[in-house]
């Protein structure tokens, strides 16, 4: 009896979650005129951008930014993703600005139209502070060089490649390449001087062997022809907080008080854990509503679509062909990164973050889903439809009453695995900026500079979920069986 | 009166023809067993009966309604024809009475407490009154097969189509159900049987069908049929198995 209910239970909550998620999603367009600028800026570009203990964000373009708005009263919110993400995001227009200490460069001046430059940022290189084989670029020689993906720097990397024999690893943020040197996967980075200067006053173990580059002027950025009234507010601003001091004052903060601030250096294992752990709950919180959420809806419609594929009718065991097929076929980082920047484009709609990630999820899990529908009704004895068709019971009911109640049994094993894959799976969408779990744990390494003892917390965290949450699906498989 | 009819029935898989062109005419309130070696198609015969097999060509005609025509509603006409299949079938995540009370619940408007009733009668008609509320996998294989039969009686039909109702069970269980379907036979109840059990078919049958490659070779009396078969393979098959 216990059957007869839970399914509905279950199709009804998912329902309701798609109608609030549709509404959420039709919402964002209409206000999009009014609501303030969406500005997007780097996840982890201390001293340009970081995220402070009490996680907000702080730093040159940010102070910037808010002197300048502050001083043309207009309203924006910030949008933090990894820094190509947000080049991408800019020319899909799902944001209406970017600050991220970004420089200035022909290249990008083809698709962007930028602010007058407000500093110059060169890239310099940097080494472990042991390493004292590397002291000019003629050492790099047969290196491993780590740069930032799109950056100036690893442009820079790339004319040292031509000149030199040097191998590049790509990262997708600072942290990352910096821990890629600190732990001897590579040779040396390349980054911005500021950024590299700051970092090392923070306690990161690395030297720099070589001067500063000179650099491209750094400006803040609108897609080519869009929100000029922001560029041209923003440009004015910008005269007036230099005239005004407040320019110097940011500067000050952030390149020279350095030197004095005491970061807590290598806090330890728990210190570390307390310290963020309203960030990384957080953070959890948001990774589990996305996995329930794109669950929830994964399972009405893997079931509709693996119906799809069990019944006889041709045309629909293609569809269902067709969507499994392509949708098992694309990782799901590439979904993602599809749903969050080719669909705003092709089709001129806006998408959040957070929706992007919902849906990227949902048509993958569900095609996951459907093929364990499909196994699953597969898996009962065709004498039981038989059964119920020879009492005079028509398809659909047989299929509801007799055929899919046998066949969830069946699937529970199978669901419960795919639910931890699919909470897992989340981790890839911080690549669009939502900041769950994964992204929380690189937003805090960002600013404390201690990847070691982060990774295993945050690993540890997701290992005391999934097994609290399989534990329980175990205790559902087994009332389940009972019955 | 003609309850049930078939004319020049065919049936394949794939290539291979299984039925080739069967007539049989069977009255209302007669009892009709089939038999045959296995592969004669016997089995599949019956399955046509109430088109859980799609046929070929010919006609499947029940109470006047042609079922192999695309425009009939076969739900409706299969509420009217009971079927009683060899490994049970019964649905293992209801209890025995749940079993009996789907398709009435479903396609009528039964009250809980008429449902009640109605299953109990059913159930003390094939003298499971006690096993109301156990699952099927509680259940030996011929209290199995004796609820799947109050299970086909549900929907009150004209017509039982019998597919070797005693074949999964053990020896000692065979007596309980055929005592169930000799008992149907004598209420009056149109009866289409496929079955090994030949001293059912001697007993209670007013016909006996015997079929071979297809084909229906003899039909007759069991007296006649058993006593004094007219064709050649009738004779070879019972030579056989008697």
């Amino acid at each position: 009896m216990k059957l007869k209910k839970k399914p509905i239970f279950i199709v009804s909550i998912a329902f309701t979650l798609m109608l609030l998620l549709s509404s959420l999603s039709l919402a964002t367009p209409a206000e999009a005129q009014e609501d303030p600028y969406i500005i997007a800026t780097d996840v982890t570009f201390a001293p340009f951008e970081y995220q402070n203990e009490d996680d907000e964000y702080v730093g040159i373009d940010i102070d910037l930014l808010a002197a300048i708005a502050e001083d043309q009263g207009f309203e924006y919110e910030l949008r933090p993703m990894n820094f190509s993400a947000g080049l991408q995001a800019l020319e899909a227009n799902q944001v209406d600005g970017m600050i991220a200490a970004m420089s200035i460069t022909p290249e990008r001046e083809e698709s962007f139209d930028f602010s007058e430059p407000y500093i110059d940022a060169g890239p310099v290189l940097a080494v472990h502070e042991d390493n004292d084989e590397i002291s000019s670029y003629a050492d790099l020689d047969g290196k491993n060089l780590a740069v930032k993906v799109g950056t100036t720097g690893a442009q820079f990397a790339e004319e040292l490649a031509q000149e030199y024999d040097v191998t590049i690893n790509q990262f997708e943020d600072s942290a990352n390449m910096y821990e890629a040197v600190v732990a001897g996967h590579s040779d040396a980075a390349v980054e911005d001087y500021p950024v590299m200067a700051y970092a090392i006053q923070q306690g990161l173990p690395l030297r720099l062997p070589t001067e500063p580059e000179a650099g491209y002027p750094v400006g803040f950025a609108v897609n080519g022809g869009q929100n000029q009234e922001l560029l041209t507010m923003f440009n004015a601003g910008l005269v007036n907080v230099m005239e005004d001091g407040t320019y110097d004052e940011i500067l000050e903060t952030y390149l020279i008080s350095a030197e004095d601030a005491t970061v807590a250096e290598s806090a330890g294992f728990f210190s570390l854990l307390s310290n963020n752990f309203g960030a990384l709950m957080a953070g959890l919180g948001r990774t589990l509503v996305l996995t329930l959420v794109a669950f929830g809806i994964s399972l009405v419609a893997g079931t509709i679509i693996g119906l799809f594929s069990a019944t006889k009718n041709k045309a629909l065991n293609l569809i269902a062909n067709i969507y499994v097929t392509v949708l098992r076929g694309i990782p799901l980082i590439v979904l993602a990164f599809f749903m969050y920047f080719s669909v705003p484009q092709l089709f001129n709609i806006q998408l959040s973050a957070f929706a992007a990630g919902i849906i990227t999820l949902s048509l993958n899990t569900t095609a996951y889903i459907a093929e364990q529908v499909r196994g699953g009704i597969a898996a009962v004895p065709i004498g039981q439809l038989e059964a119920s068709r020879s009492l005079g019971l028509p398809y659909r009911q047989s299929m509801q009453k007799v055929v899919l109640p046998q066949a969830i049994k069946i699937m529970v094993p199978s669901l419960i695995n795919q639910f931890v894959i699919t909470l897992k799976d989340t981790s890839i969408l911080s690549v669009i900026g939502i900041v769950e779990l994964t992204q929380s744990g690189r937003i805090i390494i960002a600013r404390s500079y201690q990847s070691g003892a982060m990774w295993i917390i945050v690993g540890l965290i997701y290992l005391i979920i999934i097994t609290i949450l399989t534990k329980l699906s175990n205790q559902i498989e087994r009332s389940l069986a009972n019955d | 009166m003609t309850k049930l009819k078939t004319e020049n029935l065919h049936k394949s898989f794939g290539n291979l023809e299984v039925l080739k062109g069967l007539d049989l005419e069977v009255q209302e309130g007669e009892v009709v067993v089939i038999i045959g070696p296995s592969g004669s198609g016997k089995s599949t015969y019956l399955r046509c009966m109430n088109l859980l097999e799609d046929v070929n060509d010919g006609k499947v005609i029940v109470d006047d309604f042609d079922l192999t025509d695309a425009k009939q509603n076969i739900n409706k006409i299969r509420e009217n024809i009971g079927m009683v299949f060899q490994e049970f079938n019964l649905f293992p995540h209801l209890t025995v009475m749940e079993n009996i009370l789907l398709a009435p619940k479903q396609l009528k408007n039964l009250s809980k407490k008429e449902g009640r009733e109605l299953g109990m009668s059913l159930l003390e008609s094939v003298g499971m009154s006690d096993k109301a509320d156990a699952y099927p996998n509680s259940l030996s294989g011929g209290q199995k097969q004796r609820a799947a039969i109050a299970r086909a009686l549900a929907m009150d039909p004209d017509i039982m189509l019998f597919d070797e109702p005693t074949s999964a069970l053990d020896p000692e269980m065979v007596g309980d159900v055929l005592e169930v379907m000799q008992k149907l036979a004598s209420e009056g109840m149109t009866m289409v049987v496929v079955t090994h059990e030949m001293g059912f078919a001697r007993e209670v049958a007013d016909r006996v069908v015997f079929m071979d490659d297809g084909h229906i070779v003899e039909v007759g009396p069991p007296s006649q049929l058993f006593n004094h078969p007219q064709q050649e393979r009738t004779k070879n098959f019972l030579d056989k198995i008697l």
